[in-house]
């Protein structure tokens, strides 16, 4: 059951990706992008991260994704002009990406796995555990992470504003 | 070894890691190849989210919530990139119609 699963939602989340980087409107990658969120939010359930799996459909798939929907709908249709001002650039770029990729497989291939911690699969995953994380070991980069969003908010405000004089 | 047990099945963390290297792959080749700069920062997205799924693996490999905890917070510096990326867009198209992310490679106001 879980195995089907899998592989129905990794075929789906290849599909959206492949549909990301070859729908020549954006508000089409937009959407594909959406399916492979929420292939990959299914797929965190199957590993047992709950949390992860709300904060990815709550944040990437409802907030960051309509925030690009915005964003399109505001710059209007823009189409994708073919090639690039260099010669050859698509050629050298799956030609590198292909050695990417040959990279990490052999990585995967040849990874060795630590032993499992003990843990209560139960526990693992909730949001009790990752309070439990959030709030003792890692407080520290917690608070740092709302600092971060408070930088971004406030550029992005000081960025979209009007010019109205030119400071 | 590297098997998980999960719902009664015996699942491979390697499947879900060559899931993740191959979305990965994906999103560098809309980098690369795509010339519309909204399209880019979308693949930047798909990149983001396989670098999450490969954390989350291991987290599960390693009965180690430290991995969940780090996918949480590259979601948060994701969210936060994604704002600023699209803000500086705006900003951008406010002057110019851009439609090939190499007519921005003069640094001219």
């Amino acid at each position: 059951m879980s195995i089907a699963v899998f592989f129905v939602f990794a075929a789906l989340a290849i599909i959206g990706g492949v549909g990301v980087i070859s729908f020549h409107q954006p508000i089409r990658s937009v959407l594909s992008l959406v399916v492979v969120m929420l292939s990959l939010s299914v797929l965190f359930l199957l590993l047992s991260a709950q949390f992860v799996f709300a904060v990815q459909i709550i944040v990437y798939a409802g907030a960051v994704m309509v925030l690009f929907l915005f964003v399109i709908a505001l710059l209007g249709p823009a189409r994708d002009i073919g090639r690039g001002r260099l010669r050859f650039q698509t050629a050298l770029s799956l030609l590198f990406v292909l050695a990417l990729f040959g990279l990490m497989y052999a990585l995967i291939q040849g990874v060795q796995y630590r032993q499992p911690e003990k843990a209560d699969l139960n526990f693992f995953g909730t949001v009790q555990s990752i309070a439990v994380g959030l709030f003792t070991t890692y407080l520290y980069p917690f608070e740092l992470t709302s600092i971060l969003l408070l930088v971004a908010a406030i550029g992005a405000i000081y960025l979209s504003r009007k010019h109205i004089d030119d400071l | 070894m590297s098997t998980l047990n999960i719902g009664g099945s015996q699942l491979d963390a390697s499947w879900f890691l060559l899931l993740s290297a191959i979305l990965f792959v994906l999103g560098a080749i809309g980098v690369l190849v795509r010339r519309n700069p909204l399209v880019i920062l979308i693949s930047i997205e798909l990149m983001l989210n396989a670098a999450n799924l490969a954390l989350v693996t291991f987290s599960r490999q390693l009965l180690n919530m430290e991995g969940q905890l780090f996918a949480l917070m590259s979601m948060t510096v994701a969210a936060a990139e994604a704002v600023v990326g699209l803000a500086i867009l705006v900003d951008i198209f406010r002057v110019r119609d851009v439609e090939d992310i190499d007519d921005l490679s003069e640094l001219k106001g």
